[in-house]
């Protein structure tokens, strides 16, 4: 940070590693097996600890905070605090110490739906049924900041750089990507671990239940999280890590009719394509959101992809809409699938935006 | 991708739209900060039955649809309805129209607290009464917290855009106007709305009140006796720009964003930490080019907690050998959660361009401790060139802005 030679901060930007904690397991390995193999992760729910509006979910499998990072400190970590300090956690076992060796000099950059709405909620019932509205416990009040799954995964772990939370719906994790992107540019860190996390709780079954807008199945949920390293590409082969993707370009747009989802989608992809520097024929892979607007994203591809016939992954037909870890889910598995070319991660909201990222996959 | 950029270019804020207990819109806002007005009152958005005192700064004259021409006010939760309103007043108050924001590129980030937990927390209460079958359609779906920025690109019918919530808690509105500030630094954008919003609720107010830091009465910040907190509510976004951008269309500058600097503590969940907010603030003079004997004042978060001025003050004497003026707005409008540096940067703003220092109200005796002139109870005359804007959050994120007087050379 003492640095008297300034650094180019414009040159290319590479995932490096990433991990996941998923409905296949911990880790990026499980994940990545799960989503090549195309395994169904969803699971029959007991009613008795979930009852709700869904037969179904997918859920990390036997995750509870203490299973994951042991009793101490745990006592009061809601799950989608232990989902983010685990996914964290991973990356970091997975590097060594070097990617921590300057803490302050690392961004940690976390997206979210709206924090736990089960820990708010929970907190907010027990002030309108206790004895008296300030019978609530004081340890669980941190819970119910929407902060506090990235704070604590940095208070975890001792990351000391910018500490930002992103929301945005399903592109959640697309904006997280764009934000570490320009954390970086801007000179705010060296690099930026990022990704997003939820949990599947009774709470949030209920509100996705109410809030849906398709008249059809709602599609079951599932919860996880997904963390990826963010760095230039020249420090990666520095500290002898393989680059995985570089990322070529973020974009987003937005819509305001339903009926025009379709051609937001398209004007999106074009745009980023442009951004990218890479023609459409050249789109290898693409992982869509899904989802409600399903119909207008995979239109909207088609259209910005002009005749070209990619593969498609779609994940959330695998183990369930995870809603703000969502778009991180997509981009850990074009990384999954890897093999090389380009490849697109899109995704529309339902509050009428759209936003897609272009990566070119290592060979 | 970068080929065609001119970086970095400068930045300024043109536009500024606040929705605050002491005044909606600029005018009102303004002649409230230079008048040391308090928004503060007792509660009345819920039942305080239980509670010993509940005193807050809510907005009472509020009424969305007087704001919104193109959102439906009941698709939005309260916090969306202030930052899309106050998105609205900025862009206005920019001078810019809807057909030449909606042709230039834009960000929208939206810092928040609490995002709709108003409405989470009238959620619980049907749930509590009739079962969790009941709860309302619209009302779930407003609840997410990325409604704070969607609603405002929805509210102006922008298409080229990238919005986003940044729900880092109390300095959440630095965060976001730092992003806006990158964005268009780096030629990524052309215009960037950015600030924050938050509305008094049930759940925020219980859990401050239940770590015993809301004051029974008035918030006092720095105040030798001080009690604590006062919830309040309220939006403020910014209209940022290029600096050739501004002067080729004319603008009116308020001031220039001359940088800022993020980093957490990653110690302790609540408290913070005076050594760390003090790495902050250099951070933040080391990207804006400032020395701190250039700060003229300091906006500090100032909340009227016994720890926060403590050691908020202890950091900025650890910075500064003889600390600036160092005043908080929170006397005036309680504690706006992730709209409150928003708010805060836009009172920097007028400040600068009016050239004034807004007061410290409810002011009798200056803790020792803190040791800052924190410009009691009335405002003071100043010419001002570098002004500073400090934001801490629980998790120990800090956020500082620097804001500085536009002048055509520097």
């Amino acid at each position: 940070m003492t640095a008297t030679t300034p650094v180019d901060r414009t040159g290319r930007l590479v995932f490096s590693a990433w991990s996941a904690v998923s409905p296949y397991g911990i880790g990026g390995d499980a994940f990545a097996a799960g989503v090549v193999a195309g395994r169904d992760a969803t699971t029959e729910l007991d009613q008795e600890t979930y009852p709700g509006p869904y037969p179904r979910a997918g859920l990390v499998p036997e995750f509870t905070a203490a299973g994951a990072l042991g009793r101490k400190g745990t006592r009061t970590m809601d799950r989608v605090t232990a989902i983010a300090v685990s996914a964290v956690g991973q990356l970091i076992d997975d590097c060594g110490p070097e990617l921590l060796a300057e803490p302050d000099r690392v961004g940690l950059v976390l997206g979210t739906g709206s924090g736990s709405v089960q820990s708010i909620m929970d907190f907010t019932k027990d002030s309108l049924t206790g004895a008296k509205p300030y019978h609530v416990d004081p340890a669980l009040f941190p819970n119910t900041v929407m902060n506090r799954a990235a704070g604590q995964s940095a208070i975890w772990h001792g990351i000391k750089g910018p500490n930002t939370t992103i929301a945005g719906g399903a592109l959640t994790g697309l904006l997280a990507l764009s934000y570490a992107m320009r954390l970086y540019r801007g000179g705010h860190c060296d690099r930026a671990l990022l990704g997003a996390a939820e949990e599947y709780s009774v709470q949030r079954a209920w509100l996705e239940w109410h809030g849906r807008t398709g008249d059809g199945v709602a599609p079951s949920l599932g919860e996880g999280g997904a963390v990826f390293l963010l760095e230039p590409k020249s420090d990666a082969e520095t500290a002898g890590r393989t680059a995985l993707a570089a990322v070529l370009a973020t974009r987003f747009r937005a819509f305001g009719e339903t009926v025009d989802a379709r051609k937001a989608v398209g004007d999106c992809v074009r745009a980023a394509l442009a951004q990218a520097g890479v023609s459409a024929a050249d789109v290898r892979l693409v992982a869509p959101a899904g989802g409600e607007f399903e119909t207008a994203e995979d239109a909207g591809v088609a259209d910005a992809l002009d005749g070209g016939t990619p593969e498609f992954v779609r994940c959330g037909q695998l183990f369930g809409d995870t809603s703000a870890a969502g778009a991180s889910f997509q981009l850990a598995a074009v990384l999954a699938k890897g093999g090389g070319g380009i490849a697109l991660v899109t995704g529309v909201d339902r509050d009428g935006t759209v936003g897609c990222a272009v990566l070119e996959l290592a060979g | 991708m970068h080929e065609e950029r001119q970086s970095p270019r400068r930045v300024v804020i043109t536009g500024l739209g606040v929705v605050t207990s002491i005044g909606i819109g600029v005018t009102e806002f303004l002649a409230g900060l230079r008048a040391g007005r308090s928004g503060v009152k007792p509660i009345t958005s819920f039942d305080t039955t239980g509670f010993a005192h509940s005193n807050g700064a809510e907005i009472d004259e509020f009424d969305p649809a007087d704001w919104l021409e193109r959102a439906e006010p009941e698709e939005l939760g309260r916090a969306s309805q202030f930052s899309a309103a106050a998105a609205r007043m900025a862009v206005a108050d920019a001078g810019m129209s809807l057909d030449e924001v909606r042709a230039r590129r834009a960000l929208v980030s939206v810092g928040t607290t609490d995002a709709e937990s108003r409405d989470l927390d009238n959620l619980i209460g049907v749930q509590v009464e009739q079962g969790p079958e009941r709860l309302d359609p619209v009302v779930a779906r407003r609840s997410t917290a990325g409604r704070l920025s969607s609603s405002i690109v929805r509210e102006l019918g922008l298409t080229d855009v990238e919005a986003v919530t940044i729900p880092t808690a109390c300095a959440a509105g630095n965060y976001a106007i730092g992003y806006g500030f990158d964005a268009i630094r780096d030629g990524d954008v052309d215009v960037s709305l950015c600030g924050g919003a938050d509305a008094v609720c049930r759940k925020t107010f219980t859990g401050f009140y239940r770590l015993g830091t809301i004051a029974p009465e008035v918030c006092q910040p720095f105040e030798r006796d001080r009690k604590g907190i006062l919830t309040g509510e309220g939006a403020g976004i910014l209209v940022m720009e290029s600096l050739d951008s501004a002067l080729a269309r004319g603008a009116r500058i308020y001031a220039e964003v001359l940088g800022y600097g993020l980093n957490c503590d990653a110690n302790h969940p609540v408290a913070p930490d005076r050594d760390s907010l003090a790495r902050c603030i250099e951070l933040a003079h080391r990207n804006a080019g400032v020395k701190p004997e250039d700060v003229d004042f300091i906006s500090a978060h100032g909340t009227g907690t016994k720890a926060n001025d403590v050691t908020e003050s202890g950091a900025i004497r650890q910075v500064f050998d003889t600390p600036p003026p160092t005043i908080s707005i929170k006397g005036m409008l309680g504690h706006t959660m992730g709209a409150a540096s928003a708010l805060a940067s836009a009172a920097c703003a007028l400040a600068i361009k009016e050239g004034f220092i807004p007061p410290t109200i409810n002011h009798v005796e200056t803790d020792p401790e803190c040791g800052v002139d924190c410009v009691p109870n009335v405002a003071r005359e100043a010419q001002l060139e570098v002004v500073q804007n400090n934001a801490l959050a629980f998790a120990g994120n800090n956020a500082v802005l620097i804001l500085g007087r536009y002048r055509d050379a520097v």
